[in-house]
């Protein structure tokens, strides 16, 4: 117990003496006579940012050009100063005694293939010297009127699958897969790793576009192996920007932005509500009684058209949408970051703030405002200190701090489920609120409508009245996450020549708490109308002073779950990179890290979840490059997980690749006029993925020796024991995931414009945990076993291009697109020996579903009782004319379970892509960015959407609203269309239980393209900018999701089947950035 | 510059950790795994309790097949709120069985079913690992053996009530068992009966004869128990269902083997009748003895014929410890008493909380015998064609039928079984916080007004008959309850006289060996002997002469006396009977009718639907695909 610390302490007590030692000596001095003054500039006169000035011939202080390209440095005249940038041609000066101002013009290297590309563990490299597949970002590419960050990815980034399943403030995470979804297993998504540091995807999200100075995506083994057993999902490895030596450069941005829900579900009028519900009751059954008279449903006319003598609350006609959302949210966003410092230290110091507000409306009556408002504050301060010119010490202190309120939900998560029980309220039933009678004139509390429920015992209301769920009260939560992390570079050259160590420490903590304030609304129904003075009497509903139904008009708090974790990290990194014979470049390095993460009391606090998440690696990666010309690399990661058995502890994973510029050969000749840059590019490795359940500990059984299936005995049954029982039994030999990745790469300039990178990768991921099929009822297990058996293949192509186009002096176009695409197959997976060849998943894309295959609508009910029986449910209703005729697969003379065949396209993309142009014209800027996405399927979930049904989500007690569109085109006696958009009506989920089943019926293409962005900008002429002392100014105007095409029309298709879910926003902007 | 190597050193070792491969050992030594269930015996205990457990968990009577598929409940299935009752096992005779979706399932342990084979697995868990507690005695560690082999013995017969042939699951296989051993076959239902024969045989001696600590071990198993199971097992295994049935002929492992033997045994006769003597004896001889009511002190004087009907209907809600009939009682209070009381005063009936919705048909009520011990269309003195013509209840029948109130003549003139079985329009309720004979409550259950009567699609008894035997006579409902508990009987004496009648019928004795051992049970229901009853009252007198007249004597006097104790139910499975007593429309009241005349009209309230396959339980198709050795019983 007491090695760990231990560990930790040798560690930080180690790197303290290194660089206590180090920091004492080779401290310079250096004898300033002249300050140059100088700006770096590439071949078109743009400056070059951060390029390095160090002196060559004496020690001195070295420093960086700002963000226009300039620095200042105190040098010795005589002094030569080498100029270098990657992807520059280095340059040298000589300072002479009287030179004070320098112009430097850098020639750029071949092309613009030598961006500087982030790999693991933030290593910095040429993108010629990249064996792997790495697809790096420009940060700016991610900004987006959004305050999330992940909604930008989808289209953006060649190689990674993303899409938005809701709208919500504050839950509008997309989900994302690098290289699509290549396992069934529990974690499908990528590692993410800010500054090194792996954190979640929500921390991600919140991350500020405007703080990142690189975003890189790892997708080969090549590239993610250093991170061995945890990489095989592949890995988002983004850094935060760093100050850079120079004035205080001030940069501000403030964006307000409008947002509107991209669609609103279309609904039927009330009036066809209440026509269409007695037909859903006589079409089952005619001798039924109609629920909604003549007489009511003239008296609603009356109220919709508020003819003289109407009564809205009697006849109620209620567009719930309406009454509970507005038409907008507004958003504002603002962040200031400072960056600075000198030839000791730099800083860069940033504060951000969103304040993102929800569509929900609020009462004037009510001051619990119960709107969904999701505010995200951030510091963050990185600081760099150069001890001396060989270390460097790096402090990053970070915060990010989330504070959310919103609607109250019934199911205990933050997604708001007002859009859907608005969407499963009838119109009819009861008004909203009714205004005071003379009884009520003195009555405090809102007297929201609702109806007495049959037996009303108990005082128990029939349904919930979507207005009181909306003002009944509000829940918030509270997040922080801080940061602190120490790095060191430390510069070996005194040992050998091209040796350096980094060291990392880094910790966090993350808090979290929710509550919840409610009263309990008082609801009433409105009784002995009289039509001739238009007058009611309003009878309370639940008025019992007892018991579960009792209204409260004070406000009730119940504190929820509060989670805090920590996280401690420590790396260690020898570096080496050497080049001899000119011509040979060798680098090795050899990583160590170690990694943990405890749980203070997350949910389920059991024993076993208190125990800290650990993992170790032990990573290396050895290059060799001739003549930048061939380069091979070879990577490893040995790595160690807490989860498994000490036999199944460590895994090794190796890679190797390698690439060639053929471009550079002698044959090339004269393709360099069209190609003028080639490389081929080529690794196989191994990665693994040790998160493969959410169950800790398969190699221990997990026992609750103090209950599970108790029993009693005694005259009173006095004498109790809790009994025992088995979560989970001992299991030694589960062990991570392993991938066996192929990557084929290819990268081309074409007409020094247009840069082209494709790929295509071909990745087996094997020792997928599954739950054992084979084990029959007769072991009598009480928990399931697992087993490493399953595998998926999965291939595809990521392909992205850019170019860039200056026509004249002042316009200029740049073009970008890229296109992914990801296909997968179970090819191997445990299932029971189905007679039915259709059943079996192996050669199943992974996320395809299942279904019936229907294959119209019933002619007539004698066709129907004529057809293979259709029976779903015990004691089930035999289906009709106008349900769903399915096909009998099997032609076992039944249509059942051993019918259902897998169906459609996988429910998440398998392309995704997006392209985008942007011009610039003087001070004006326009750009426009679409995306989409193909080869997908959703379905309607016809439970949820089946008019006038109750849905089976128990929360919604009222019947399901009219979708306009089924109104419209729906089989009915009159209208016995066999393809018609909706099956014969029926009024409970009982009659139509038919056509609930899940069917291609229901299936629907989920393909889109979406004007996912447009951006129109003004930036202010520099001599107005220099009399406002300004450097650079801009004022943006942008929008989001501004238009799609799908073929899908009743909802956003990019929500799928969840169609009453909070709506994807449209978002207009309006931004004005500014540095000083 | 040497020093530097030295940190340099120390921090890359440090930071890469090779050689602290403990730090990711992170489960600490004493992580509760199985083996701590057996660390001492305290610990062990507690595992034998969970043995037990799901013996336990099968007290709810919705549940248990012999109960909902008798015939003798109706319980809707269009109710707006089942008030906690999962309707599928009542659902059972409306047809609803399927080897999708099976009902009812204890094969898999879902569907109102408990989980058998997790049972059987934590008992073979309990005998591999009880050398393991250091401070267990000998003595104890006999005795548990003991009982956890009858309750493998007693699981089995869980299992072979319901499907017949069954997996024998003698000792586990291991968690890493292949996939083809792990799939077992069915066991021919002969060798399923002498396992479980065998395992009883060797726990009996091991057995307390009595339970000395009854504060604390009230219920576990004795050696009067462990007989008397062992009497019905070799009962059942000798009864039609399972003895030379022809239908069962060509269910066969995949092999070839049988599951079922073809050819009628006698001699399986000879074993359940000398079984269950063995178990009478060993019962008798521990002071086990018919059991007759014991008044509470503030119970006045009562009546014969109301002291008659307390000592039936106690026999099963009188406390265990006090109650000398019970041989065998599951220790978890009969939890349904709401279902089966009737609404008796105004507070009770504007109450919420009192269902009432275990409904009693009336083909069952019928089945109860006239006050002279003969079947109500065989006596001679009872009026049985004008049965529902209306008849005012009087001062001679003022213990049995409210004095003055209006019902039909069918509730006159009936043995005491019959008044203390069942709660009917008009019947007398002694209880209910009224114990003077003078002053006491009686059911009016007539149209949507009366207490007892529908109120709601909640609280309704669908026939106008309720099971009053499943309510305690302490029990009140008025304006607050107060429910006093009890425990169903599992074995009780009666039971076993009944089955040593039949047994001994069945080996072909004379009637005059038989009867009496049923005039037993006859002469505390306040009936004349057999012989005397028959001669004397019975169309048929001579009935009982015959070994076939004798056996429908038996099956009658067995349904009636062990009614609602859900082992008529399967009584009925093992007669091979049930499929005719349900072949008939299950018939009910005009319960929304106030009025006598109109109220007094038998509807059909269900029409059951019951097969040849519906003896047995289809193994679910799921079962059949993951285990391809597993064979279908019959038609499913």
């Amino acid at each position: 117990m007491l090695k760990i610390p231990y560990c930790i302490l040798t560690a930080i007590a180690a790197l303290t003496f290194v660089f206590i030692g180090l920091g004492s000596v080779n401290r310079a001095v250096a004898q300033t006579k002249v300050t140059v003054i100088g700006t770096v500039v590439d071949s078109l006169g743009m400056p070059v940012i951060g390029a390095n000035i160090a002196p060559v011939n004496t020690k001195g202080n070295s420093t960086a050009t700002d963000g226009n390209g300039k620095f200042v440095l105190d040098v010795a005249a005589g002094t030569i100063l080498k100029i270098s940038y990657v992807g520059f041609v280095s340059k040298e000066i000589t300072v002479a005694a009287n030179q004070k101002a320098i112009r430097i013009v850098l020639a750029e290297t071949k092309s613009q293939f030598d961006d500087v590309i982030v790999t693991a563990y933030n290593r910095k490299q040429t993108r010629e010297a990249v064996v792997g597949s790495v697809t790096t970002v420009k940060p700016g590419n991610l900004k987006i009127p959004a305050s999330n960050l992940t909604n930008a990815l989808a289209g953006q980034v060649a190689g990674v699958i993303a899409y938005t399943p809701s709208g919500q403030p504050g839950q509008d995470n997309a989900q994302f897969f690098i290289r699509g979804v290549t396992t069934f297993g529990y974690k499908q998504d990528p590692l993410i790793l800010i500054d090194n540091v792996e954190l979640t995807s929500n921390d991600l999200a919140r991350l500020n576009v405007d703080d990142i100075e690189s975003f890189s995506v790892l997708k080969d083994a090549s590239a993610t192996a250093l991170y061995g057993a945890r990489g095989g999902n592949g890995v988002i490895l983004v850094k935060t920007k760093e100050g850079k030596a120079g004035k205080a450069q001030i940069n501000f941005r403030l964006e307000n932005s409008a947002s509107q829900s991209v669609k609103t579900l279309d609904l039927a009028d009330p009036i066809t509500y209440m026509r269409l519900y007695n037909e859903a009751t006589q079409t089952r059954d005619p001798l039924s009684p109609l629920l909604y008279s003549e007489n009511k449903i003239i008296n609603t006319q009356a109220t919709i058209n508020h003819a003289p003598g109407s009564n809205q609350y009697v006849y109620p006609a209620v567009d719930w949408i309406n009454m509970l959302f507005k038409k907008r949210a507004s958003t504002q966003r603002g962040n200031l970051s400072i960056q600075g410092g000198g030839g000791v230290a730099r800083y860069y110091v940033a504060g951000s703030f969103s304040n993102d507000g929800g569509i929900l409306k609020t009462d004037i009556r009510n001051n619990n405002n119960n709107n969904v408002n999701f505010k995200n504050y951030q510091l963050r301060s990185n600081v760099n200190i150069n001890i001396s010119d060989k270390t460097e010490l790096i402090v990053r202190l970070s915060g990010t701090f989330n504070d959310y309120n919103g609607p109250l939900t019934s199911d205990g998560s933050l997604q708001t489920q007002l859009y859907n029980l608005a969407s499963h309220t009838s119109p009819v039933d009861f008004p909203a609120y009714y205004p005071p009678d003379s009884a009520n004139v003195h009555t405090q509390h809102i007297l929201f409508g609702n109806v007495a429920s049959a037996s009303n015992g108990d005082g128990a209301s029939k349904y919930l009245n979507p207005y009181a769920e909306l003002l009944k009260g509000h829940q918030r939560y509270s997040e922080s996450r801080m940061l602190a992390q120490l790095e060191l570079n430390q510069n070996l050259d005194f040992v050998t020549q091209g040796l350096n160590f980094h060291a990392i420490m880094s910790t966090n903590r993350y808090a979290y708490f929710r509550s919840y304030l409610y009263y309990a609304p008082f609801y009433y129904s409105a009784t002995n109308y009289d039509k001739t003075s238009n007058t009611y009497q309003l009878q309370w509903i639940n008025n019992l002073p007892t018991g579960n139904n009792v209204a409260r008009e004070y406000l009730a708090y119940s504190p929820l779950e509060s989670l805090n974790s920590s996280f401690m990290y420590l790396q260690g990194v020898l570096d080496y990179s050497h080049t001899f014979a000119k011509n040979h470049n060798v680098s090795a390095a050899l990583i160590g890290t170690e990694q943990q993460t405890i749980n203070g009391n997350a949910g389920n606090s059991t024993l076993l979840t208190s125990l800290p998440f650990r993992n170790q690696t032990l990573a290396g990666r050895a290059t060799y490059s001739f003549k930048s010309r061939y380069f091979l690399e070879f990577n490893f990661g040995y790595n160690g997980s807490e989860r498994f058995s000490e036999n199944h502890r460590f895994g090794f994973f190796p890679t190797i690749g390698g690439s060639w510029i053929v471009s550079d050969e002698k044959f090339w000749g004269d393709l360099y006029n069209v190609v003028d840059r080639f490389k081929l590019r080529a690794s196989y490795g191994l990665v693994g993925n040790d998160a493969i359940s959410n169950r800790r500990f398969f190699y221990v059984s997990d026992v609750n020796l103090n209950g599970g299936s108790p029993a009693s005995f005694g005259l009173t049954n006095g004498y109790y024991r809790p009994g025992v029982s088995i979560n989970n039994y001992e299991n030694d030999d589960v062990t991570w995931e392993t991938s066996k990745q192929i990557n084929l790469g290819m990268e081309f300039t074409l007409l020094k414009k247009i840069n082209v990178i494709a790929e295509v990768y071909k990745n087996n991921k094997d020792n997928i945990l599954q739950n054992r099929a084979s084990i029959p009822a007769t072991m009598g297990l009480e928990a399931g076993i697992a087993a490493n058996i399953g595998k998926v293949e999965s291939k595809g192509i990521d392909i992205s291009l850019d170019g860039k186009q200056y026509l004249g002096k002042d316009l200029s176009i740049q073009m970008r697109g890229n296109f992914t695409y990801s296909a997968n197959k179970y090819t191997q997976f445990e299932q029971p020996d189905y007679k039915e060849s259709y059943r079996f998943e192996v050669g199943q894309p992974v996320n395809r579903y299942y279904g019936l295959v229907a294959e119209r609508l019933f002619v007539d009910d004698k066709e129907a009782a004529n057809s293979p029986s259709q029976l779903f449910a015990s004691g089930g209703v035999q289906p009709k004319g106008g349900d769903i005729k399915y096909r009998d697969l099997n032609r076992d003379g039944k249509i059942d379970y051993a019918d259902v065949a897998f169906i459609g396209n996988p429910v998440i993309p398998q392309i995704v892509y997006g392209f985008g142009l942007s011009a610039t014209y003087k001070n004006f800027d326009l750009s426009g960015f679409f995306q989409g996405q193909a080869k997908v399927s959703f379905f309607i979930n016809p439970a949820t959407t089946s008019p006038f049904v109750k849905s089976p989500e128990t929360q919604y007690t009222g019947n399901t609203q009219l979708l306009k569109a089924y109104a419209d085109d729906h089989w009915s006696e009159d209208n016995q269309n066999l393809y018609a958009l909706y099956p014969r009506l029926g009024a409970d989920a009982n009659s139509i239980q038919n056509n609930l089943q899940t069917s291609t019926w229901w299936m629907r293409d989920g393909s889109f393209l979406r004007l996912k962005s447009v951006e129109f900008g003004y930036t202010m002429p520099k001599r107005i900018a220099k009399v406002l002392r300004v450097k650079n100014a801009r004022i943006y105007f942008n929008g989001l999701n501004l238009l799609t095409w799908s073929p899908f029309k009743l909802w956003d298709p990019e929500l799928g089947g969840n169609g009453f879910a909070y709506p994807i926003q449209k978002v207009f902007n309006l931004g004005i950035n500014v540095n000083l | 510059m040497r020093s530097y190597y030295k940190y340099l050193f120390m921090a890359i070792l440090a930071i890469s950790c090779v050689s602290c491969k403990k730090y990711l050992d992170v489960t600490p030594d004493n992580v509760g795994t199985i083996d701590y269930a057996f660390r001492n015996r305290n610990e062990a205990e507690n595992y034998l309790f969970t043995c037990y457990s799901t013996l336990q968990n099968m007290v709810y009577p919705q549940n248990n097949p012999g109960f909902t598929t008798s015939s003798e409940i109706i319980f809707p299935n269009d109710l707006s709120d089942y008030y906690g009752i999962d309707p599928v096992g009542f659902n059972l005779i409306r047809g609803s069985q399927s080897s999708q979706n099976v009902g009812l399932n204890y094969w898999n342990g879902y569907n109102g079913g408990q989980p058998v084979f997790v049972a059987l697995r934590r008992c073979n868990i309990m005998l591999e690992n009880i050398n393991k507690p250091v401070d267990l005695t000998a003595g104890e560690k006999k005795r548990w053996i003991a009982e956890i082999k009858f309750l493998k013995a007693y699981y089995h017969f869980v299992l072979f009530r319901l499907y017949g042939a069954v997996p024998i699951i003698d000792v586990n296989l291991p968690i890493n068992s292949s996939a083809e051993e792990v799939k077992v076959k069915r066991a021919p239902a002969d060798s399923v009966v002498n396992y479980m024969v065998r395992l009883l045989d060797q726990a009996t001696p091991d057995l307390p004869v009595i339970i000395q600590n009854q504060e604390k071990e009230l219920g576990r198993i004795t050696q009067p128990i462990a007989l008397a199971v062992k009497a019905q097992i070799l009962t059942t295994a000798a009864s039609p269902l399972f003895n030379g049935n022809p239908d069962y002929v060509n269910i066969k492992n995949k092999d070839g083997q049988k599951l079922f033997s073809s050819s009628y045994v006698a001699g399986k006769w000879d074993k359940a009748a000398a079984a269950t003597l063995a178990a009478i004896t060993a019962c008798e001889a521990n002071g086990s003895a018919l059991h007759k009511f014991i008044p509470p002190a503030n119970v006045g004087t009562l009546s014969d014929s109301l002291k008659t009907v307390l000592d039936l209907q106690t026999t099963i809600t009188e406390k265990w410890d006090l109650n000398t009939e019970v041989i065998w009682a599951l220790n978890p209070y009969f939890p349904s008493q709401t279902y089966c009381f009737p609404r008796l005063t105004a507070k009770a009936a504007a109450s919420p909380d009192l269902p009432g919705t275990f409904a009693v048909p009336i083909s069952e009520q019928e089945l109860f015998y006239t006050n002279k011990g003969v079947p109500i269309n065989e006596d001679n003195t009872w009026d049985y064609a004008n049965r529902y013509e209306l008849r005012t209840g009087d001062d001679a029948n003022r213990f049995y039928i409210g004095n003055g109130y209006e019902t039909v003549k069918a509730h006159f003139n009936r043995e005491p079984r019959f008044y203390s079985s069942i709660g009917f329009d008009g019947g007398i309720w002694f209880g209910n916080g009224l114990v003077n004979q003078e002053n006491l409550y009686y059911i009016q259950d007539r149209g949507s007004s009366s207490f007892a009567g529908p109120t709601d699609n909640i609280r309704i008894n669908i026939t106008g008959y309720f099971p009053k035997k499943l309510v305690n006579y302490l029990s009140v409902y008025d304006e607050g309850y107060n429910m006093v508990n009890y425990r169903m009987p599992l074995i009780r004496l009666a039971g076993l006289y009944l089955q040593y009648a039949e047994a001994l019928n069945e080996q072909g004795k004379p009637y005059a060996q038989v009867v009496p051992y049923l005039n037993k049970v006859r002469a505390r229901a306040g009936l004349p002997g057999v012989v005397e009853a028959w001669s004397k009252y019975s169309k048929n007198p001579s009935k009982f002469t015959t070994q076939n007249g004798l056996r429908q004597i038996i099956h009658q006097e067995t349904r009636i006396e062990l009614a609602f104790e859900s082992e008529p139910g399967w009584d009925l499975r093992r007669w091979k009977e049930l499929q005719s007593v349900l072949s008939k429309p299950l018939q009910g009241w005009n319960i929304f009718e106030s009025s006598s005349i109109n109220y007094y009209r038998p509807r059909n309230l269900v029409i059951p639907v019951f097969n040849v396959r519906n003896y047995l339980w289809p193994i679910a198709a799921d079962d059949l695909i993951v285990n391809g050795n597993l064979v279908q019983n019959l038609n499913w």
